[in-house]
């Protein structure tokens, strides 16, 4: 078996090296493409257009407004002193973030009475809402210890407020799930077009009347693409670690032995799809028909937490949210690995139930 | 002498389609055993079913001394097999596939049974060519020598020299027939009635049935009984009018500008064809008597009204 299956790595190995495309698709696309959706993520970050309401027009509430919008993130687009205005601004998207002081908010500043400044955020821009709500949270959360010197026991406290979407962080909580999910297209489309095209070429047949296992081949199969995975994840680290300044929280071991489970899950995926399609074509489709849903219902895009209780339980069979969910965990929190063992063990059982499924699938497919 | 392949009943439908129907037969060790028939009638089916690649609906066979059904992996140890369609790899180079198939057989000393291989099918000057360059006899070759590499006891050839020049059809029949002298056994499938002359016994396909099964002498003598002629440099199609029409002549074949006239025992001689043809006002006639083809036996177990019920 041993020997065998390093026939199939090295033959699969030399194929994928030889074809162009493929080395395109398994090496220039996830680069460049880890870069493009970084960027676009990183460019809305900056200048959330904001409507503030300042109810109080104190001298407290300016100085608060003129340091929230010193650093760029929020950009000060209108003021009104009418809250309808300030939503009718939010609902038409002319703006992403309100901001309401409180008529008192001064006074009660300085009684050492708790304030209140409340941040209405637009949800339906996930990065945009994101980044609002951590430069508001973070500001008031910076400034909050500041203010309780000067008056005795003065606080502000914010209290935001999302129509939906309330997964509120930085742009960087994206980075994890572009992750996934460039693993995720390449992976499961090289896997389905594997069997598919050495059926259509009939080179599946020869491979058939050999003694190797179903399980070798399979694993054949799944093994060199895990490495390309890997290098893909490499890469994809690398960019948004140095073009992004993601943080790399957790143990990196622990990111790649997550993530070997994940490309499992994913190539094992794309291999039963071949196995369920005739030609190249159909593959392809079924990979798409796939992609779609494991990327919709994978949390990188619409929290998880957001979605209705039926549709959040179906993501428990989603190995992309899971993925996204212990990457993210990993990195930006440093979650152990243990501690997120339900994402873990769901992740872990989706693959080996796939890989069952192709390696029994495997010798019914030609006929 | 051992049987090495044993079919009893063998039966595949695909839904209503009978696709092999029945079929027994056995193989001898050694033997080179030609499965003769024309496209469509079963012959894929059949070595496909033996190579433990598609499943019998009925019947039992047994290949290397064991089932197909039970110890199909057995089987697959024992047998090489070379499809209709090409099918290495085309993208790698020729001694990529070697090397890939040694591996996948775990043969011992991959690498000396590759050269080996390599010297043995005449490859060694395209061993780093791309496949899919390769001219058709030259990939035919390396299909055989990758069917080869784990020295089976039986090798499985489906239509081994379709579609490939006359030369190399020479060539690789040498080849075949040297195996078979070392002991492997031969399985081939063609529709190449003069390869088939090539073949210790031959079993004839026609619609999924196994019709005939004998060495090349005896389903000529069986088949074909009384005499052949061949009458040529005279006008084809008048002269077959005429000769058709002649009492004892059973049938007459157009191969090419040429016309094979079987006749029956005690049937007309040449001079008596000659004469018929001569009154007919078509002179100058060449006609000797030759030995029947496999392609007579063929038309004659298609259309038995030909053969020896008509006899
Ligand atoms: N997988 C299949 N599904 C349906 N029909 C098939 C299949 N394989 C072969 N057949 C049919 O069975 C018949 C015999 O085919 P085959 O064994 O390939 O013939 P041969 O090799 O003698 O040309 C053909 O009519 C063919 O269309
Ligand atoms: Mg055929």
């Amino acid at each position: 078996m041993r020997r065998a299956l390093n026939a199939l790595i090295q033959k699969e190995l030399r194929q994928t090296v030889r074809d162009r495309r493929m080395m395109v698709l398994l090496i220039a696309v996830p680069t460049i493409q880890i870069i493009v959706f970084g960027f676009a993520v990183d460019l809305e970050v900056d200048r959330v257009p904001t409507v503030v309401v300042d109810q109080d027009r104190s001298v407290e509430s300016r100085r608060h407004v003129r340091r929230l919008f010193a650093d760029g993130t929020l950009h000060l687009r209108y003021q009104t002193q009418d809250t309808q205005e300030a939503e009718r601004l939010l609902i038409s998207g002319q703006a992403n973030l309100a901001l309401i002081f409180p008529s008192g908010f001064q006074r009660d500043q300085l009684c050492g009475r708790p304030t209140q400044v409340q941040a209405v955020v637009d949800g339906s821009d996930p990065n945009r809402g994101r980044s609002a709500g951590a430069a508001v949270g973070g500001y008031f959360g910076q400034v909050g210890p500041m203010l309780r010197i000067a008056p005795p026991s003065g606080r502000v406290s914010v209290e935001p407020k999302l129509s939906f979407n309330p997964g509120l962080d930085t742009a960087k909580f994206m980075l994890p799930g572009i992750i996934g999910v460039l693993l995720l297209l390449i992976t499961t489309i090289v896997a389905a077009m594997g069997l598919a095209r050495e059926r259509q070429t009939g080179t599946l047949e020869q491979l058939m009347v050999t003694p190797m296992a179903p399980t070798t081949v399979i694993l054949g199969k799944i093994l060199p693409f895990a490495g390309f995975g890997f290098l893909d994840l490499s890469l994809a680290l690398t960019a948004a670690v140095v073009i992004f300044d993601m943080p790399t929280r957790g143990s990196l071991i622990a990111v790649y032995a997550t993530a070997g489970i994940y490309l499992v899950a994913t190539l094992s995926t794309g291999l039963f799809i071949s196995t369920i399609s005739r030609t190249q074509q159909q593959a392809f489709l079924g990979g798409f028909l796939f992609l779609l849903p494991a990327v919709l219902l994978s949390g990188m895009l619409t929290p998880v937490r957001a979605m209705p209780a039926w549709l959040e339980l179906a993501t428990w069979l989603n190995p992309v949210r899971h993925f996204i969910e212990l990457l993210r965990a990993n990195l930006l929190a440093d979650a152990g690995f243990l501690e997120r063992w339900p994402n873990l063990l769901a992740l872990s059982l989706y693959g080996l139930f796939m890989t069952v499924l192709s390696i029994s699938r495997y010798r019914k497919t030609l006929e | 002498m051992n049987t090495v392949i044993e079919v009893r009943d063998l039966t595949r439908r695909f839904g209503d389609f009978v696709a092999v129907d029945r079929v027994s037969f056995h193989v001898e060790k050694g033997e080179i055993f030609g499965y003769l028939g024309a496209n469509g009638a079963g012959k894929s089916t059949t070595i496909r079913m033996l190579c433990g690649l598609l499943a019998p609906t009925e019947g039992v066979a047994m290949v290397a001394g064991h089932d197909i059904r039970d110890d199909a992996r057995k089987v697959r140890a024992a047998i090489g097999y070379m499809s209709q369609k090409f099918s290495l790899y085309l993208d790698l180079p020729v001694r990529a596939n070697l090397e890939f198939y040694a591996g996948a057989y775990e043969i011992e000393s991959p690498r000396k049974r590759v050269q080996e291989i390599l010297e043995l099918l005449d490859l060694e000057v395209h061993r780093d060519q791309i496949t899919g360059a390769l001219p058709g006899g030259t990939r035919q070759r390396l299909g055989l020598g990758c069917a080869l590499l784990h020295r089976p006891e039986i090798v499985f050839l489906d239509e081994p020299t379709a579609g490939v020049d006359p030369a190399s059809r020479r060539d690789f029949w040498r080849l075949i027939r040297s195996l078979s002298r070392e002991g492997t056994t031969v399985f081939v499938t063609t529709h190449y009635m003069d390869e088939a002359e090539y073949c210790q016994r031959i079993g004839l396909m026609v619609d999924g049935r196994l019709a005939a099964l004998d060495t090349p002498r005896a389903l000529k003598r069986d088949l074909v009984p009384g005499r052949m002629f061949r009458v040529s440099n005279v006008d084809e199609r008048a002269s077959r009018a005429v000769l058709s029409g002649m009492s004892g002549v059973v049938d007459v074949q157009p191969f090419g500008t040429r016309l094979h006239v079987r006749v029956r025992p005690g049937g007309p001689e040449a001079p008596d064809l000659g004469k018929q043809l001569s009154q007919a006002g078509l002179s100058g006639a060449e006609i000797e008597e030759i030995e029947p083809t496999l392609e007579d036996v063929f038309l004659a177990v298609v259309d038995p009204t030909k053969g020896s019920a008509a006899a």
